[in-house]
């Protein structure tokens, strides 16, 4: 099996602090990784080395087998790398249906240029981005919305037009940045049965960080565990769950420096 | 097709007006077009782009000297000084964007009066080139022969004409770039930047032609402008006009379109129908400014557009 993406020896240094200290990390094709840790832990901050929001002080970072170290966000994006935020981010002054046309731009065959000339082929491909944005967004049950402001919506709505967006690009890596977070528990399961659906039906590739464990049981194929911004245990997510050092990481600590105080 | 339409009756019956006005009406309308071209020009980097700029009249200034210069040195008519000075204004443009791929907000702004200080001096300076502070005057416009007949381009007639057909022109383009793909780019770009370069927009792409477009407009009118008055001195292309196409911009509504266009025709009014107390205009655009920022901060337009999607 192949990794979709492999970072070595990732390194990123704010000041004195080391965020994330030399961690290895690769997403096999068509399969779910899990990158979990306590708060703090780097998660963030890996899954914007890896998107190229930030750029590492020192490692390797192949997808689909290119370097991608050096290359800025928007290629990566292009390169076929989507991914969700966090906090929410769509833009807010247009309609769900331009934002998830936006995300397919770079799809385009025409030019900006026919695009201001209004010729005929880019007006066509402009419509079948509609289309698509349309379709995939019935596929989330969400078509009433397509006209309306993000902001019209619901967080839970907002975080599948999010991955919707994701979608939009045809990517090959899917990275969701805690997608669980802020979601009622009967949404959580509707969000566990679609990431699995991405994966088996669309092929996508998955980079998950959550906090939600029941999602990280139910989804990943494997798991990362980050602390301090180092890796401190890798395997599959029942076997990493239990092991001690995992275990200390989350609360063992904790308990440590009350015992102390 | 409707906003066509609209346009191209608003044209229709402007480039009737001049039958029904006398010489100073026409002028004043004249004014409204140049002011037109400046603020929808501005819209199109700060409105819709969101990258603020105070350097209007500084790209202004670059067209109108370019004109002068090149009809001093060369005799070249308007119909070649209009394409010379889009093409040194958005050189310049171009220049000023590049800082914006680094700086954001009020630290754009400040380089943005920065260039607008430094072509105001050069230009206000630079005498053996410039004409200095008594500036530069132009020929008056060479007929036009089109060979079965030739057109009169000295009254002020035909120059209105010419500035109403140049005008539809640049708000033709203007409004092709503000509703096509780059135009949802550049609107992408001012809401999250981040988010737009990672669903895979090119942003420097955006930023560089938003400066560009918005100053080969501004240049246009700077042409138009430096033909109308038969010459160019640098006092009549400072941060004051910057800051009046700012105010024509901010209360029509940012990212409008048609927003800046009312904007334009209600400031270059204002001060017309204020007669002698005219020489208050910056005082009252200050004031205007200072209210909608408060009260509308999305402009008139922007604030009933907003009322009619609830």
């Amino acid at each position: 099996m192949s990794a979709i993406i492999e970072a070595r020896g990732i390194t990123k240094r704010f000041g004195g602090v080391v965020a994330v200290d030399a961690v290895d990390l690769a997403v096999e094709k068509g399969q779910i990784l899990g990158l979990i840790g306590p708060n703090g832990s780097g998660k963030s901050t890996m899954v914007n080395l890896v998107t190229g929001e930030m750029m590492a002080d020192e490692g390797s970072l192949s997808f689909n087998g290119a370097d991608i170290a050096r290359m800025a966000l928007h290629r990566r994006a292009r390169a076929g790398m989507a991914r969700s935020f966090q906090m929410l981010r769509l833009f807010q002054s247009l309609s769900v249906e331009e934002n998830l046309v936006l995300a397919n731009h770079m799809r385009m065959k025409t030019s900006v240029v026919d695009s201001f000339f209004g010729r005929a082929d880019s007006r066509a491909e402009d419509a079948r981005a509609r289309v698509k944005a349309r379709e995939l967004l019935a596929w989330f049950d969400l078509q009433e919305f397509a006209d309306r402001p993000v902001t019209a919506m619901s967080i839970g709505q907002q975080r599948m037009v999010e991955i919707a967006r994701g979608l939009m690009s045809e990517p090959t890596l899917l990275v969701l940045d805690e997608p669980a977070a802020g979601l009622s528990p009967p949404n959580v399961d509707k969000l566990i049965a679609l990431i699995r659906r991405l994966r088996d039906e669309f092929g996508i590739s998955i980079l998950l960080v959550e906090h939600v464990m029941r999602v990280v049981r139910d989804l990943c194929d494997r798991v990362v565990v980050l602390d301090s911004g180092k890796k401190i245990a890798e395997g599959a997510p029942d076997v990493v769950v239990k092991d001690p050092v995992v275990v200390e990481a989350y609360i063992g600590s904790g308990w440590k420096r009350r015992a102390q105080a | 097709m409707k906003p066509y339409l609209t346009g191209l009756g608003i044209a229709l019956a402007l480039a009737f007006a001049p039958f029904f006005l006398g010489g100073y009406e026409t002028n004043v309308l004249m004014m409204m077009l140049f002011f037109i071209i400046l603020a929808v020009g501005l819209d199109l980097v700060a409105g819709y782009c969101g990258q603020f700029s105070f350097a209007t009249g500084a790209f202004y200034g670059l067209g109108a000297y370019t004109a002068a210069i090149l009809n001093r040195d060369m005799g070249s008519p308007i119909w070649l000084n209009l394409p010379a000075g889009a093409l040194v204004a958005g050189l310049f443009g171009l220049l000023l964007g590049i800082p914006a791929l680094r700086l954001k907000g009020h630290f754009l702004a400040i380089v943005t009066i920065a260039f607008q200080t430094i072509v105001y001096l050069t230009i206000s300076q630079w005498t053996s080139f410039t004409g200095g502070q008594v500036g530069l005057s132009l020929a008056n416009p060479a007929p036009l022969n089109l060979g079965f007949v030739t057109i009169e381009m000295g009254s002020l007639r035909s120059y209105y004409w010419l500035t109403l057909a140049v005008s539809v022109i640049c708000l033709l383009v203007a409004w092709r770039l503000a509703h096509s793909r780059i135009g949802s780019e550049w609107i992408a770009i001012r809401d999250d930047e981040t988010l737009a370069a990672a669903v895979g927009i090119d942003t420097t792409r955006g930023k560089l032609s938003a400066f560009v477009a918005s100053a080969a407009l501004a240049g246009v009118a700077g042409v138009l402008t430096a033909h109308a008055l038969r010459g160019v001195t640098p006092d009549d292309y400072t941060i004051w006009i910057s800051a009046t196409v700012v105010a024509m911009m901010v209360l029509g509504g940012r990212g409008t379109f048609i927003g800046p266009i009312l904007g334009a025709v209600f400031l270059v009014l204002v001060p017309e129908l204020l007669g002698k107390f005219a020489e208050y205009k910056m005082l009252i655009y200050g004031v205007l400014l200072v209210l909608a920022i408060t009260l509308m901060p999305e402009g008139v337009i922007g604030r009933l557009r907003k009322r009619a999607a609830r």
